[in-house]
């Protein structure tokens, strides 16, 4: 079984019925993808096939032949930042941290498909995402700040640290 | 606040007059585990070992390495609630280093950690930023006043003329810099003669201003390490199934099958179940699939919801219950009332429902244990360890983590005990992990509760008595058993402490189920607090803001009720009982101006808006909510929730702002939504799909205020819950007439 991860190519050998989720944990090592619930119901577990995003925790590995997978660490760098990772920051919008990954994820394919999008399309694709702190006001509030610099073509990283 | 105990009116017990931190406290000191008080340096023989040889380690919370790197080390645990942001401007404040250069050590287990006030090493009860404030300013002026004297014999001058500035001493005449790193050398021999003094408010450089949230990086980038994260060599991965019954046990099991499937390693019981331990978490899944077992119920037998709820009104019907609060005379409050006015509130358990379920990885190797755990209690996992494994204080390393959301649940410690208990089989290091199914069906549940309120109005219709009789269990019960083996010296045999903790439950006086009822600001001449123990064996823990989640409610509603029937307006009738109260009051005005109280005001759309108001104090934090609702028939939509707080002197304004958010979406999901039932046994709901959070398209507008205040530092972690289940069930019924008041808050039931 062979796949792309982050631009990589990867392969996997065991029981093909396992979770996405755990073979990029414990197989190759990418820690940010959480558990949440292990059902599609929380989104901790959000990552990009193709491009869109889905609940890794409920996708079987056997699916993926040929396909490509981005997970939270091949979105943005220290160095690079997605804006909406510069926009995290700048908002401090992770409190426990656990449910941002998958926050961040869902968040970056809505950008990719809507670079403009209105509060409600933010709940629609926000919505299957779980934050048990209570971050969502932050994160809405992030998004629009992603998209506006986006828009502005304003580098986010440098506005955030002047 | 008068004490009680267990029971009701168990002479003897009577007598001891602790409440349950000054006895956390005192069973700490009679121990001889007293908390060391910070230590000048030169002296610090008992600061544990810094991470580095050549470093400077002036007291336990810091270190200063001749690269000129900071390190903290952070004695509370980091789960979302601010307290790494916080411990790091204190503790910068003082040193006069800024609060972003500081790298991150979590602690050990050691005395100096311990939270003061409740002698263990636990964080919780919004105390981290409060029980620190002085300790760790302290740490900063005293590596300060080292490095200043360390300067001054350099440059051959007077200490009082070194300035310093973010990591630097400055010459008084040539303005040279030397940077603290390369002042460690002679700074780490330096003994101060006298405590340094500390800064005063109007010198305060981050205090106050820190904006920068110090893991937002780590956490964006999906780099922070949890509990769940820990990654070892020939890492093992376990699962175990517990009872599908409530306190019931293995009956009989059959593991042929799963002992087939792939990738298996071992199959055993443990206390807890019966545990699978695979190469990969999925095999261990699905060999845990192919397990037969018949499990037995325990002593609780087949409960239900409604078994709980009848032995509740049983108790409260039968018991007088032990005083907690008795002003004036509420028998002779009857007698002369012209109106006596009575309601029933209940409240539900809850599942903290953390979003990284409960998980624990443990190595028993070469005679030692090592457990790297998202706990908020380091040393009671420590003394489960201990009790596990049978090997000594001394030979178990507990690894603390990030922590994926705690909200009280990892107070408890079973999940590490078990995890232990599993690598006993095994002879390489084991990560247990939790399904969320078995994370919501084994939580040690927030406390269901029952309450009688009842009110006497004379003929002039003013209010004159207030009566509050509650019933539910005492968390201490269920924590003491675990907690006693932190409390006692290490020394102290592990029988005695396993015979310790059978009876320390009983005697261990627990305010908990009373906080919040106990302490009702509003003047009113009687005033008589009951409670009744009522323990249908349910496991319970601490959950967000404790007793104040529930009786928050109560006496907030309650009181709404009452200036209804005195036909007055909830907000005003408040202020007129609260004029002793100056803080409530600060916070209840600086609401109503902000929410526009009493305007008559309209959604965008037209539509008529509801407001409820609650004003609560929890923690030492002062806390008022208004709710904007509308409503249709039996729907009702949250638009707006305002919210002021008073948490004395702010350390990092926006961590604050984000803890009153977080705490109100947290409390709303559980206005909502929140309920765990019991049916033949069985825990009725099982993931998010029946335990609902609330999810972004329901989050309403939140402002927030945060007053200014001179006081000390105070709690924000958990005061902004309990105020908002009152305030919408308020909303609600002055939108519908209809007073819900059974939590969650249900119109079509
Ligand atoms: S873990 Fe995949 S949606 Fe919850
Ligand atoms: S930040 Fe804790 S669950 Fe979202």
């Amino acid at each position: 079984m062979k796949f792309t991860v982050n631009g990589k190519e990867m392969s996997f050998t065991g029981d093909e019925e396992t979770p996405l989720l755990w073979v990029i944990r414990d197989e190759f090592d990418l820690k940010g993808t959480k558990f949440g619930c292990g059902k599609g119901l929380c989104g901790a577990c959000t990552v990009h096939l193709n491009g869109s995003a889905i609940r890794s925790c409920v996708t079987p590995v056997g699916a993926l032949a040929n396909l490509s997978v981005t997970t939270i660490e091949g979105i943005g760098s220290a160095e690079h930042p997605h804006p909406l990772q510069a926009a995290w920051q700048a908002l401090n919008v992770p409190q426990c941290g656990y449910c941002q990954p998958g926050q961040l994820m869902s968040a970056s394919a809505l950008l990719a498909a809507n670079p403009s999008p209105t509060d409600d399309d933010i709940n629609t694709a926000m919505s299957g995402n779980i934050c048990r702190c209570g971050t969502y006001p932050r994160i809405k509030k992030a998004i629009h700040l992603a998209s506006d610099a986006m828009a502005k073509s304003v580098d986010l990283a440098v506005e955030v640290k002047a | 606040m008068s004490q009680f105990n267990q029971g009701h009116d168990t002479a003897g017990l009577q007598s001891i007059k602790l409440d349950r931190r000054q006895l956390l406290r005192a069973a700490a000191m009679s121990a001889g585990s007293l908390m060391i008080p910070m230590t000048l340096s030169g002296c610090a023989s008992n600061v544990p070992k810094g991470s580095f040889d050549d470093s400077m380690r002036p007291n336990a919370w810091l270190e200063i390495t001749p690269e000129n790197r900071f390190y903290l080390t952070l004695d509370r645990v980091e789960m979302g609630q601010g307290t790494y942001t916080g411990m790091a401007t204190i503790l910068g404040e003082e040193l006069d280093v800024s609060p972003e250069r500081f790298l991150l050590n979590f602690a050990p287990v050691g005395d100096d950690y311990k939270q003061p006030e409740y002698g263990l090493q636990i964080t919780g009860g919004s105390s981290s930023v409060s029980s620190n404030w002085q300790r760790l300013r302290r740490a900063g002026a005293e590596g300060r006043a080292m490095l200043k004297e360390a300067a001054a014999k350099v440059w051959n001058v007077d200490v009082s003329s070194v300035q310093t500035d973010n990591g630097d001493c400055i010459h008084p005449r040539t303005q040279q810099r030397l940077s603290y790193g390369e002042l460690v050398g002679i700074a780490q021999s330096i003994s101060l003669k006298s405590e340094p003094e500390l800064k005063t408010q109007d010198q305060f450089k981050y205090i106050g201003k820190q904006r920068v949230r110090l893991d937002a990086h780590a956490k964006t980038f999906g780099k922070a390490v949890f509990g769940i994260d820990i990654e070892k060599e020939d890492l093992l991965f376990a699962v175990i199934s517990r009872p599908e019954i409530l306190g019931g046990k293995v009956g009989s099991f059959n593991d042929a099958a799963a002992r087939q499937s792939s990738g298996v390693v071992a199959i055993f019981e443990v206390p807890r179940g019966i545990a699978v331990v695979a190469k990969s978490y999925w095999q261990a899944r699905k060999a845990q699939e192919k397990l037969e077992i018949n499990w037995v119920p325990g002593e609780m037998g087949l409960l239900s919801s409604a078994d709980i709820s009848a032995l509740y009104q049983q108790k409260l019907a039968d018991e007088k219950g032990s005083s907690i609060r008795d002003d004036g005379d509420w028998d002779d409050a009857v007698d002369a009332a012209a109106d006596v006015f009575e309601a029933t509130y209940t409240a539900p358990f809850l599942a903290h429902a953390t979003m990284e379920p409960m998980n624990c990885t443990a190595w028993l190797t070469k005679g030692e244990c090592h457990v790297w755990a998202p706990t908020q209690g380091p040393d009671i996992a420590r003394a489960l360890a201990v009790k596990e494994s049978g090997l000594s204080h001394d030979d178990v390393h507990i690894h603390t983590t990030y922590i994926g959301g705690g909200f009280g649940r990892r107070l408890s410690q079973d999940y590490v005990a078990e995890a232990v208990s599993v690598a006993r089989h095994v002879d390489k290091p084991v990560k247990v992990i939790w399904s969320r199914e078995e994370d919501m069906t084994n939580d040690p549940y927030r406390p269901a509760t029952q309450h009688q309120l009842s009110a006497t109005f004379d003929a002039a219709g003013k209010l004159t008595g207030w009566k509050h009789k509650l019933a539910g269990p005492r968390i201490i019960d269920y924590f003491a058993r675990d907690a006693v083996g932190a409390m006692v010296p290490t020394w102290v045999p592990q029988m005695m402490v396993n015979g310790l903790s059978k009876v320390a439950p009983g005697y261990a006086p627990d305010e908990s189920p009373v906080e919040g009822a106990a302490d009702l600001p509003y003047a009113i001449d009687a005033v008589d607090v009951r409670y009744v123990h009522a323990d249908a064996g349910v496991p319970v823990s601490y959950w967000r803001s404790v007793g104040h989640s529930q009786n928050g409610f109560v006496v907030e509603s309650f009181i709404d009720e009452l200036a209804i029937k005195s036909k007055q307006d909830p907000a005003a009738f408040r202020r007129s009982l609260l004029s002793a109260h100056p803080r409530h009051l600060g916070v209840l005005d600086a609401v109503l101006a902000a929410s526009q109280w009493g305007a008559n005001k309209t959604t965008s759309t037209g539509e008529k808006i509801y407001q409820g108001v609650a004003c609560h104090k929890s923690f030492n934090t002062y806390v008022a909510q208004v709710i904007d609702i509308t409503a249709d028939g039996n729907q009702f939509k949250v638009h707006r929730v305002y919210c002021a707080t008073d948490c004395g002197l702010v350390v990092n304004p926006d961590v604050v702002q984000a803890q009153m958010e977080g705490g109100i979406i947290f409390a709303l999901t559980a206005a909502l939504y929140g309920e765990i039932t019991l049916k033949d046994g069985r825990v009725q709901q099982s993931n998010f799909h029946d335990y609902k959070a609330l999810r972004m398209d329901e989050v309403p507008e939140i402002i927030v205020e945060v007053l200014a205040s001179n006081e000390s530092p105070t709690g924000v972690g958990e005061p902004s819950v309990p105020p908002v289940a009152p305030a919408l069930a308020n909303a609600i019924y002055a939108a519908t007439g209809k007073r819900l008041r059974s939590l969650p808050l249900r119109l079509d039931v």
